[in-house]
């Protein structure tokens, strides 16, 4: 076992793991953050995506020691004293989800593109979410809900 | 239950590769689909693992008069990024082009080129624009350092000449002339996402409107990605006045030895690469008159 220690959606946490475990279970199976999904288990669906101080990454991708001394930001950790994020809003108010099970990790990702660029075009939106498959192939509406959500942050 | 190492400092992680065999583990995103993959089909690997990503000594990218120095931990985002800001010169361009096909955004913020080389798939996307940059790598062990040619480096599928001993420590890439421009094109089944069937690195360097050097790698067409000696010492000397791809004779790719798979026939991949070759040399002689205009 191994003693990892992180801040995850600004709580401090310290944990003994097995040193295989992955971000992702570490998350929801001793943090019971299950908002993070798993889809493929082989990186390449991005359900999983958090944020690692403050970037994009497949929580299936790394170990949780990877992460030891990081910041971790889940879906959980968006919406602030009862208001959702603004990314969460805008998927909300132009639905942009059909099952639901890719949301977080487009949230997560959209979150981190706007960051890095707080006006992007449509191409932009989708060549940034390559990484994130959303299986229902609802893109029309996730993009629109990050043009929107760009826009309101902008403002 | 495998062994599971996390050194701060680069002696630690030395001496542990000398004890024992242990697999060097640093953005994990070759490392962990495999595993998952295998463990579905109840084989997973209960490998040693030498996790290198704490030691801050591999990081970051340092320019002296020679070239460039990238650290081993170097993420493709970090490459992108590098590129984008001008810390890396044009030159660099096939490689940050090759960078961004990598997966999508969150696995170009964990994999690393070093992982790419080691990992050395024939379809590495980071192997063709490095060999077109004449890479060495610098492998240490307890016994000390040795700096190897890229081509020499990696031998085959998933075959490097990194003894168990050694770690990849950082990529070398040698000052070109001062105008150097340089290209990557991929043909995979869509533009994203996706496994190369060919890709084509080119570096041109010219003086006076005239090929000065040209350095060809084409990948995925072979067990490792090759240079084309034959081509790049027919290229010298030549106007560069938008005729360039017309000296690429089929001959001139006559090293290669694609294979049959799901992802393309033989034929096709032999064809693609020529084609590609051609697109590449015809994008960089028209950056070329572009400058010269």
């Amino acid at each position: 076992m191994l003693t990892v220690t992180m801040t995850v959606n600004g709580q401090k946490v310290a944990k003994d793991v097995d040193p295989r475990t992955l971000l992702v279970q570490f998350l929801r199976e001793q943090l019971n953050l299950t908002g993070t999904h798993v889809g493929c288990d082989t990186s390449q669906c991005g359900a999983c995506v958090v944020l690692v101080d403050g970037k994009s990454m497949k929580a299936c991708t790394m170990l949780a020691a990877q992460a030891d001394g990081c910041e971790v930001t889940t879906i959980e950790g968006l919406a602030k004293n009862g208001e959702l994020h603004p990314m969460q809003a805008a998927f909300k108010e132009h639905h942009g989800l059909q099952c639901g099970f890719c949301t977080p990790g487009m949230i997560i990702s959209a979150v981190d593109l706007l960051q890095q660029n707080p006006d992007p075009s449509e191409h932009e939106i989708r060549e940034w979410l390559e990484g994130n498959i959303c299986r229902c192939t609802g893109y029309h509406n996730i993009v629109k809900a990050i043009q929107h959500a760009a826009q309101d942050m902008r403002s | 239950m495998g062994v599971y190492l996390r050194p701060r400092a680069l002696d630690e992680a030395l001496e542990s590769l000398a004890g024992r065999a242990l697999t060097p583990l640093a953005g994990g995103t070759d490392v962990y689909p495999a595993h998952a993959h295998q463990a579905a089909w109840n084989g997973a690997p209960d490998i040693d693992i030498l996790d290198i990503s704490a030691l801050d000594e591999l990081r970051g990218i340092v320019e002296d008069e020679a070239g460039w120095r990238l650290g081993a931990l170097t993420t493709w985002s970090e490459a992108i990024e590098a590129v984008a800001s001008g810390r890396l010169p044009a030159c660099f361009e096939g490689l940050a082009r090759a960078a961004r096909t990598v997966g999508g955004v969150q696995i170009q913020n964990r994999g690393t080129l070093a992982g790419n080389l080691c990992n050395a798939s024939p379809a590495a996307d980071g192997v063709p624009p490095l060999l077109s940059l004449d890479a060495e790598v610098e492998l240490a062990s307890l016994a000390g350092r040795r700096r190897l040619p890229l081509a020499e480096f990696v031998l085959g599928n998933r075959q490097t000449a990194r003894r168990a001993d050694e770690l990849l420590v950082a990529l070398h890439v040698p000052r070109p002339q001062p105008w150097a421009h340089a290209t990557f094109l991929k043909l995979g089944a869509r533009r994203y996402l996706v496994i190369s069937i060919v890709m084509v690195a080119a570096v041109l360097e010219a003086a006076d409107g005239r090929v000065a050097r040209a350095r060809v790698a084409v990948g995925s067409c072979s067990a490792a990605a090759q240079r084309l000696a034959a081509l790049e010492a027919a290229l010298v000397g030549q106007p560069c006045d938008g005729s360039l791809a017309d000296a690429v004779e089929p001959a001139h790719l006559a090293v290669l030895s694609p294979i049959d798979d799901v992802r393309g026939s033989a034929g096709y991949r032999q064809e693609a690469a020529l084609t590609l070759v051609r697109r590449a040399l015809n994008e960089l002689d028209g950056h070329r008159r572009e400058a010269a205009a």
